[in-house]
């Protein structure tokens, strides 16, 4: 018998009406079996509604079965007196960093659960500072959680978890919500959790990326577990992985891609595990060996374009600001932001400059990812765009006008710029789809049949079917409930449409839906669109220009394929710059003649190609 | 709304941020109550050298409590204005019109404007200084004989200190959706005040349909870590009386015996004083 022993588990749960009658019984898992023995890191993957929390809650008694058994270290979930020894023993990290903690001190919230337990106050210290300790988080233990990131959030519910001396620590879609450095911190601590102290883990999750080191991967779809192995074995199934609303990590889909053209072999490709092993292994076999002194002089002479790249945005954007030798910006048309600076809390002890002196020009018809870490500025330099936020000093003009004079129609700009927020989701109010998308045009100087109009041409625009206009928000899936948001705003039949991480929280399949359809904006619609992003793997896919923004200036500017050849800038700001350009830039470094200009995957397998 | 600082914990290391809940809800108890018995300025003199000492002993910078209080500076003035029309005495300094301004009304207003702001400051001091988890502990320890009266002591701690554990994390969230429903096109600032109502519904439902979700989510954590009511609950910071705590409670006994004793010298009888404030 394993560690965790699940047989058979069935789950039901009766969804009731408003007046508590049973309107259908929904079965969230059908006869789930599964092992897992100490010491393993198991990974538990699956797109959303698919029932890998609802499994997972069943590990540490917060659910117990309709059918089947759960036992776990050799107890059974159901006998209500082991309840306690079990949850201690299966903790449990949530997805939503804020919606966990309970203390408003670091250290008071990591004792929660060993108070609980009934600890003496001397080991609940020990437990405490050990588990700060393991975490990392020791310099933080005075803090208010307020003040931490997401990321550091989940650190605390990491050491609020292992304070109860867990056996097993299940992650609940903990990094759902993180930004990707945050993420790759999570896995780090526990994969050293997992190595250092024999702790079983099991990881949830809808990023195939993540799991690609775990031992044993169940793949979940409708409530059953369609698939179980390795990650090898799991990988080499795309078609399955597809149907299971998944996405294969990129550099897999590369090796796949390679295979298959007959540009790596075999055997090649089943020893590939990581980035740096690909790059090497094609620069290896396709690398012009003789000339790796041309190279060498290659990457010098590629250091002093970027130097020089650098003065090119810095001219660039003079010229826009300036009005005199720039060519091609027309700073009567878009809208230019010169010499932006905003300072939160200015004047006080706790004064923090968000922007710094921000130029910048967004024209017609672009699509531009704005990147940076949290805290770099991004977000106060997209509320500036419609004069959500007030510069301290320089200043935003529309189309040649400055917003900020008093007799500029901000409603109208308003309108004209329209912008989604990050989790738009939570910002529905309405009985229905319909009344929530036609709040915006209604609060435009138009009829209410021309309000209605442009919401139903929104929702279809967003790929949304016509029978959701009477649903109510609330019962909708997530994809669906934030393309009702963004409908919302596209409803108003903006110029300029502007996301704040369009796609934070949702799986492959719903992210992908969302930015295919921005496209789809940019290119039919002719909308100008403008998103912050921490995911380059999507920024690389979808924006002609990036912005890269770090410590409230923007340190590069340019598109996509020009940027990320500053790879070193990028990987110190914990950007991560795709597999395939990152592929097509090393092999260029080692002088085969590859187009450097291609930054999405479509056009990179087509470089890839002409190297047979 | 974010720069509301007014009883928002001022994190440092201090003797008064040491000293044990309970005392500091002692000493805030005591003092606000002194204030109700104070009929001269020597007595308001004291009072305001008595909280100078508890500031300076809690390190909280001076500019930092003022930046504070001045939210309630409109307050403030509103009443001791009002005090100084309504209070009537015999002695008329200025008279216009329907307005008469008394010395009584004077030195009435100038009581209530340093009572109430000796009162806003001494409470605010508490919660300076003091964490919400350890005023809640200290509340529950000092209520705990109403347990036998079957009041829930711990559950409503408990309720208390995540309700102030969540408040900067829901103002937050006001913020994004005021923000969010302003891009697009609400106008808070126009219309009377029945529009402005109706405009309040965009940011209210979202607002508790999140703070509903929230405190779901948060039930499920904290079944999780094992979280089963008070019964066999220990603490990490169990509150015990230390040395100086004991000597907190002298300066509070030093505190009303100087009081006690100016008032007698002012031949003063308590019961006048009270009789002088109804």
């Amino acid at each position: 018998m394993g560690f965790i022993d699940i047989k058979n588990l069935v789950f039901e749960y009766f969804r009731r009406d408003e007046d508590g009658n049973v309107e259908e019984m929904i079965e969230a898992l059908s006869d789930v079996s599964l092992e897992v023995e100490q010491g393993e890191f198991i990974a538990i993957v699956g797109e959303n509604g698919s029932g890998k929390s609802t499994l997972a809650k069943h590990i540490n008694a917060l659910l117990t079965p309709s059918e089947g058994e759960v036992v776990v270290d050799g107890m059974d979930t159901v006998e209500e007196e082991l309840r306690l020894n079990i949850r201690r023993t299966a903790g449990m990290v949530f997805q939503n960093p804020d919606n966990q903690i309970v203390g408003s001190i670091v250290e008071e919230d990591v004792a929660f659960g060993p108070e609980n337990l009934g600890f003496s106050t001397e080991k609940i210290w020990n437990q405490v500072n050990g588990a700060l300790n393991d975490t990392e988080m020791n310099d933080y233990r005075l803090n208010s959680p307020n003040k931490l990131s997401g990321g550091q959030k989940q650190q605390v519910a990491i050491a609020g978890v292992l304070a109860m001396e867990p056996k097993c620590i299940i992650f609940d879609e903990a990094t759902a919500m993180l930004n990707p450095g945050s993420r790759r911190q999570m896995l780090n601590v526990a994969k050293r959790l997992n190595k250092d102290k024999n702790i079983t883990i099991i990881w949830i999750t809808h990023h195939m990326d993540e799991v690609v080191s775990a031992d044993k991967i169940f793949v979940m779809k409708k409530g059953n577990i369609v698939a179980e192995g390795t990650p090898k074995s799991i990988f080499a199934d795309e078609k399955m992985i597809q149907e299971c609303g998944l996405v294969l990590p990129q550099l897999y889909q590369y090796v796949k891609f390679l295979k298959g053209q007959g540009i790596i072999s075999e055997n090649e490709a089943v020893n590939v595990e990581n980035d740096e092993q690909l790059i090497s292994l094609m620069c290896n076999k396709y690398g012009i060996v003789q000339e790796v002194r041309k190279s060498e002089s290659d990457t010098e002479s590629k250091i002093e374009d970027n130097d020089k790249r650098y003065v090119d945005i810095e001219d660039n954007l003079r010229g826009q600001t300036d009005n005199s030798h720039s060519t091609k910006i027309n700073p009567a048309e878009g809208i230019l932001i010169n010499n932006v600076s905003y300072i939160y809390n200015k004047g006080f002890a706790n004064e923090r400059t968000a922007l710094n002196n921000v130029s910048l020009h967004i024209g017609k018809g672009e699509f531009i990812a704005v990147v940076g870490h949290t805290g770099s500025g991004k977000s106060t330099l997209m509320q500036h765009l419609n004069g959500l936020l007030i510069p301290d000093s320089g200043s935003v003009y529309y189309d040649g006008n400055n917003i900020h004079e008093k007799e500029f129609p901000i409603k109208k700009l308003r309108q004209k710029v329209g912008m989604v927020f990050q989790y738009p989701e939570y910002q529905l109010f309405a009985d229905t789809v319909e009344q929530d998308v036609c709040f915006g045009p209604m609060n435009m100087d138009i009829s209410k049949v021309e309000a209605r109009r442009r919401a139903y041409k929104a929702i279809e625009v967003v790929g949304l079917p016509d029978t959701i206009y009477d649903a109510s928000p609330l019962t909708l899936s997530g994809g669906q409930k934030r393309k009702v948001a963004i409908a919302g705003v596209i409803a108003m039949e903006p110029e300029y449409l502007v996301l704040d991480e369009p796609t934070a929280g949702l799986d492959p399949v719903a992210a992908k839906n969302i930015l295919e359809m921005l496209g789809i904006l940019q290119k039919e619609h002719g909308m100008t669109i403008i998103i912050v992003s921490h995911n380059m793997e999507e920024v690389a896919e979808y924006a002609n220009r990036v912005i890269v923004m770090d410590s409230g200036e923007i340190c590069l500017d340019g598109p996509v394929w020009k940027v990320f050849e500053n790879k070193e800038l990028l990987e110190g700001l914990g950007l991560k710059i795709p597999v395939g350009i990152n592929l097509l830039n090393t092999l260029k470094g080692t002088g085969i003649d590859v187009d450097v200009t291609k930054n999405t995957q479509i056009d990179i397998y087509g470089e890839l190609c002409k190297l047979t | 709304m974010r720069e509301m600082t007014i009883g928002q914990f001022y994190s440092t290391d201090s003797h008064v941020h040491r000293l044990d809940p309970r005392v500091k809800i002692v000493i805030t108890f005591v003092y606000v109550i002194s204030l109700f018995f104070m009929r001269s300025m020597v007595m308001y003199g004291l009072a305001f050298i008595a909280l100078l000492v508890y500031i300076k002993l809690s390190n909280i910078p001076l500019r930092y409590i003022i930046k504070g209080t001045k939210v309630l500076v409109w307050f403030l003035l509103f009443t001791v204005i009002l005090q100084l029309f309504t209070v009537q005495g015999a002695q008329t300094i200025i008279e216009w019109n329907f307005i008469r301004i008394t010395k009584a009304g004077v030195y009435a207003a100038c009581y209530l404007f340093l009572r109430l702001m000796f009162m806003i400051v001494g409470s605010s001091m508490m919660t300076y200084t003091t964490t919400p988890n350890q005023l809640t502990d200290g509340l529950e320890k000092m209520l705990s004989w109403m347990n036998k009266l079957r009041v829930p002591v711990h559950e409503l701690a408990m309720i208390m200190s995540i309700a102030l554990r969540f408040i900067p994390v829901l103002t937050e969230e006001l913020d994004r959706i005021m923000k969010a429903q302003m891009a697009r096109g609400v106008d808070f600032k126009e219309g009377n005040i029945f529009e402005r109502l109706k405009k309040m519904m965009p940011i209210i439902v979202p607002l508790f349909v999140s703070a509903i979700r929230r405190s779901n989510e948060l039930a499920l954590a904290m079944d999780a870590r094992c979280y089963h009511g008070g019964e066999g609950r220990t603490k990490m910071k169990p509150l015990k009386y230390k040395r100086g705590d004991y000597i907190a409670y002298a300066l509070v006994v030093i505190y009303l015996i100087i009081l006690i004793v100016i008032k007698r010298m002012l031949h003063l009888s308590m019961f006048d004083a009270m009789a002088g404030n109804l």
